[in-house]
């Protein structure tokens, strides 16, 4: 592997590095490595609260101006349909680095504070008039519901008798009652009333409420009114209702008044001379014609408003989270106010560090200072963040291995294989070259309008099946292939080559066999199986060999990719304590079974003295009674003797695993103490300091080495590393077992998959076929379409997602649990680009 | 006759391209991936038409089916 290039073997090689950044230029090179996007900043200051770094001022104010940016989006998200946004690629960029930056964000900052001043104004006054507006409108609705009930009154003034007491009146005054009886004739009627509004749904509870409290003696009237009314900022409808309470005596209006304020009602004053209430009538109505007209102008106003804001909200947008995340990681470095330097440190790939100065450079040009950041490695003993390089293609793949876990520093990494052995097993599982075409169909079309469907907003299902369209363009490709093999076309059949069965000709209605005519079907499964009524027997038991052979093929590479990290991490001693007894236990006997199971296809049984032999009873047999084979049915001579070595050497590897490392440890461990050193990094042995070394810790790069002490050591106790040990070879020797079963889901998948397309088939388009004539033609064309439709929704998405997420448990548990470490943890640079990604 | 001996031909043919695209994989950011991705198929490829193969060749079962009434 030359190191010319970044693969996806193995993460990147990190590089601990300083930067020590003069003041003037620290938010520009800051700004520059954001743009570059590879480096990870480390808190230099993590004793040192939140409220009490350098840069917390700063930090402050990019919060407000981002609040006021936010404030502008939220308003514009409510009227979005009137108000366009205009994207971030077509606005003029606004420049905050160089020496006007500064400059820059002052404006920016009473710019913004400008328009939110503006804004809020307007959003107030819209809201006052809006009040307004709502209570003119309920006003007129009173005032036209209760001329209603003042019109039936009056029409029946006459029949009303009025009171003929007055409360004061003295009983016995017969003359005044006279009087008062004749006066009546002339006296307007004198109704005493509260009249407004209240929401529909307390209604019920209001009238009951005014019942017992008036102790039954309740003259209420209400009408709905039609139209709702709708809050402008939320956007709920509440119904209304008009009441009108006649009652008598001040005691009473006053506590119908109390209750209906506490309902939350609305109690408008209401004349009861009818050319009173006409004259409100009209000047309501004059009202809500000009509050109309100033609401509408305020409206355009606020729009207009918010169409500026709109042309350079997104740069806006996008220079605030900028300059946040710039102060953000200042505070991140060391300040030191004498020198009137910053020290950074921070994680970057190796190869990526000239890449950076250039970037440092670059930055002091732009700020027209001349005093250049300074860049140097750093060594330490720390372990380095993951960081593994990969594009659109093998994006997707390793974010399958990632959601597992993060690979260890520099560990092989299994996303690399999985773009092929991911596919491939999915496809074993969903062999049919039509539904293998239809995925990969949808897959291209994904690709060839990738750019479009990426800048479009996709939504949480479309999204993730449009970020996994390469791994699903590869699943099509192996399905179609894997379904050559099958020989199954949407459960229907190919012939391409000449069949290896001839049928006999038919004589009455028996069972026909075929005969074997001494060709074998040169690609894939031979289409005379299709329609046998043993097909499904022969299938079968193809199947499942072939499960058990894929996986133990793919276990046993899986082992093998131990040996390149055992190497690179210089544990050489683990290739003959873990990996080359994994093998031997592996090999012996699923290994054996594999080779079992090719032998017995070779040998040709009609010829043989012997009977076929089953492999699986062969495979119990061998654990179960070792030695023994009944030589009708043995495999090859010798048999029996060859399966107990394989036991044997099968059994010895488990106290092998068991004790090979504990005891290398044991060893170190007193040749370490031997030397006269004790506790102390007892994993990494005595510490053989080179010149170098020494050299630079005295030049003052000590400091790394210096806090990497403070990072916690897992103490490798002794007793640890057994308990660890044993555990891991039980894990091993069970796992072969069970991991080697769990394949089986190649072949049950599999052949699932094969009955429901062919059921689905049979009970749709097999119906319809024979039909003749128009009605034929109809019928054909309906069941097509169902079957299609079912063909995509069960077939290939809902049997895909299955076969998907067995593909995926086949890669996470049975290929990563041999070698995959997954103890790493990922590196976050700081990058602009992330940021819009977020967004 | 059929014989299991074609798929050690095609094992032949597989091994010569693996070779040939170990070889052809241009320089490049991507050749690891290119190399590993042209194995890896290969050696899958191979592996399941092998077993179909060699599951036909001496075929214990014969397919039957039920003669159609004519």
């Amino acid at each position: 592997m030359g190191d010319e290039y970044s693969t996806l073997f193995r993460s990147e090689q990190m590089s601990l590095v300083q930067l020590i950044v003069p003041t003037e230029v620290a938010h520009d090179t800051i700004a520059e490595l954001g743009e570059l996007g590879n480096v990870q900043f480390k808190d230099l200051n993590p004793d040192v609260n939140p409220f009490q770094r350098s840069f917390v001022g700063e930090v402050r104010r990019i919060d407000e101006m981002a609040r006021r940016v936010r404030f502008f989006a939220n308003e514009i998200e409510k009227e979005k349909d009137l108000i366009p946004i205009r994207p971030l690629y077509d606005s003029a960029p606004l420049v905050t680095v160089g020496p006007r930056a500064a400059q820059t964000i002052d404006e920016l900052d009473v710019k913004l504070a400008e328009h939110e001043a503006r804004m809020s104004q307007m959003n107030k006054s819209y809201k006052d008039l809006s009040d307004r507006l709502k209570e003119l409108i309920e006003a007129r609705h009173v005032l036209r519901e209760t001329a209603v009930f003042f019109d039936r009154a009056a029409a029946r003034e006459t029949e009303v008798r009025p009171s003929l007491d007055d409360s004061s009146a003295p009983l016995l005054q017969h003359d005044d009652r006279e009087h008062q009886y004749s006066a009546a004739g002339d006296v307007q009627l004198d109704l005493e009333f509260v009249a407004g509004t209240i929401d529909r749904t307390r209604l019920s509870t209001f009238e009951r409420v005014l019942w017992r409290m008036l102790r039954g003696n309740l003259y209420m009237n209400y009408i709905d009114i039609q139209e709702p009314f709708v809050d402008p900022e939320t956007g709920v409808e509440t119904r209304k209702n008009v009441f009108i309470i006649f009652a008598h005596g001040d005691m009473l209006l006053s506590r119908i008044r109390k209750v209906a304020s506490s309902m939350g009602a609305t109690i408008y004053p209401i004349d009861a001379n009818a050319d009173k209430r006409a004259d409100s009538m009209r000047e309501v109505t004059a009202r809500l014609e000009d509050l109309q007209i100033v609401l509408y102008n305020t409206g355009t106003n606020r729009r207009t408003e918010l169409m500026t804001i709109a042309e350079s909200l997104a740069s806006w947008q996008d220079v605030v989270a900028k300059e946040k995340l710039i102060y953000e990681t200042l505070n991140l470095l060391n300040y030191d106010v004498r020198r009137k330097t910053l020290i950074a440190e921070g994680w970057c790939p190796t190869r990526d560090i000239a890449q950076i100065q250039l970037a440092l450079r670059h930055a002091t040009e732009e700020s027209g200072t001349n005093v250049p950041p300074i860049l140097h490695e750093l060594r330490t003993n720390r372990t380095p963040p993951t960081y593994i390089r990969t594009n659109k293609f093998t994006e997707g793949f390793q974010t399958i291995m990632d959601a597992y876990g993060i690979a260890t520093y520099q560990e092989v990494n299994p996303g690399l294989y999985a773009v092929i052995t991911f596919p491939f097993l999915f496809a074993v599982m969903f062999g049919d070259i039509g539904h293998g075409f239809i995925i990969f169909f949808a897959a291209l079309l994904m690709i060839m309008f990738e750019k479009k469907l990426a800048k479009a907003d996709q939504g949480e299902i479309f999204g993730t099946f449009f970020f996994g369209r390469y791994i699903i363009l590869l699943m099509g490709v192996f399905s179609m292939y894997t379904g050559f093999l099958y020989n199954d076309i949407f459960s229907k059949t190919t012939h391409f080559f000449h069949s290896g069965w001839t049928w006999p000709e038919q004589h009455g209605n028996g069972t026909i066999t075929a005969a074997s005519n001494g060709h074998t079907y040169p690609f894939g499964l031979d289409p005379a199986w299709h329609g046998a009524e043993n097909g499904l027997l022969f299938t079968n038991s193809y199947k499942m060999k072939m499960s058990i052979v894929l996986g133990v093929i793919h276990m046993t590479f899986a082992v093998c990719l131990q040996v390149p990290n055992h190497i690179r991490f210089n544990r050489l001693s683990d290739i003959y304590a873990n990996f080359i007894p994994q093998m031997i236990f592996l090999q012996s006997i699923f290994g054996y079974l594999v080779v079992c199971i090719i032998y017995k296809w070779t040998i040709d049984w009609s010829k043989a003295s012997t009977q076929p032999p089953s492999l699986l009873n062969m495979l119990i047999g061998m654990v179960l009674s070792p030695g023994s084979v009944d030589p009708d049915s043995q495999l090859y001579r010798g048999q029996a003797t060859v399966q107990v070595i394989l036991l044997l050497m099968a059994a010895v590897c488990v106290p092998w695993l068991l004790i090979t490392k504990p005891y290398l440890q044991y060893k170190e461990m007193q040749k370490t103490h031997g030397q006269g050193y004790i506790g102390l990094g007892a994993d990494e042995g005595p510490r053989t300091a080179e010149d170098v070394t020494l050299e630079g810790e005295e030049e003052g790069n000590g400091r790394a080495i210096v806090e990497a002490n403070d990072e916690e050591h897992e103490q490798h106790d002794f007793s640890e590393v057994v308990v660890h040990q044993v555990i891991h070879t039980i894990e091993f020797c069970l796992g072969c077992v069970s991991h080697t079963a769990s394949y089986l889901r190649l072949w049950a998948l599999s052949l699932a998959h094969a009955q429901l397309s062919e059921v689905l088939w049979d009970m749709t388009i097999a119906n319809v076929l024979g039909m003749t004539g128009l009605i034929g033609l109809v019928a054909k064309a309906v069941v097509g379409v169902l079957w299609l439709t079912m063909t995509i929704g069960i077939l290939c998405i809902m049997e895909g997602l299955s076969a998907f997420l067995h593909a995926l448990r086949l890669h996470w548990v049975e290929a990563n649990s041999k070698h995959y470490e997954a103890g790493g943890y990922s590196f976050a640079p700081l990058s602009f680009a992330r940021l819009n990604e977020k967004q | 006759m059929s014989s299991s001996l074609p798929t050690l031909f095609i094992l032949a043919i597989a091994v010569a391209l693996g070779f040939v695209g170990w070889f052809t994989t241009p320089k490049g950011p991507n050749q690891t991936l290119i190399r590993t991705s042209v194995l890896l198929t290969l050696a899958c490829c191979y592996l399941m038409w092998t077993v179909t193969y060699l599951a036909q060749v001496h075929p214990l079962e014969s397919p039957k089916r039920a003669a159609m009434e004519e």
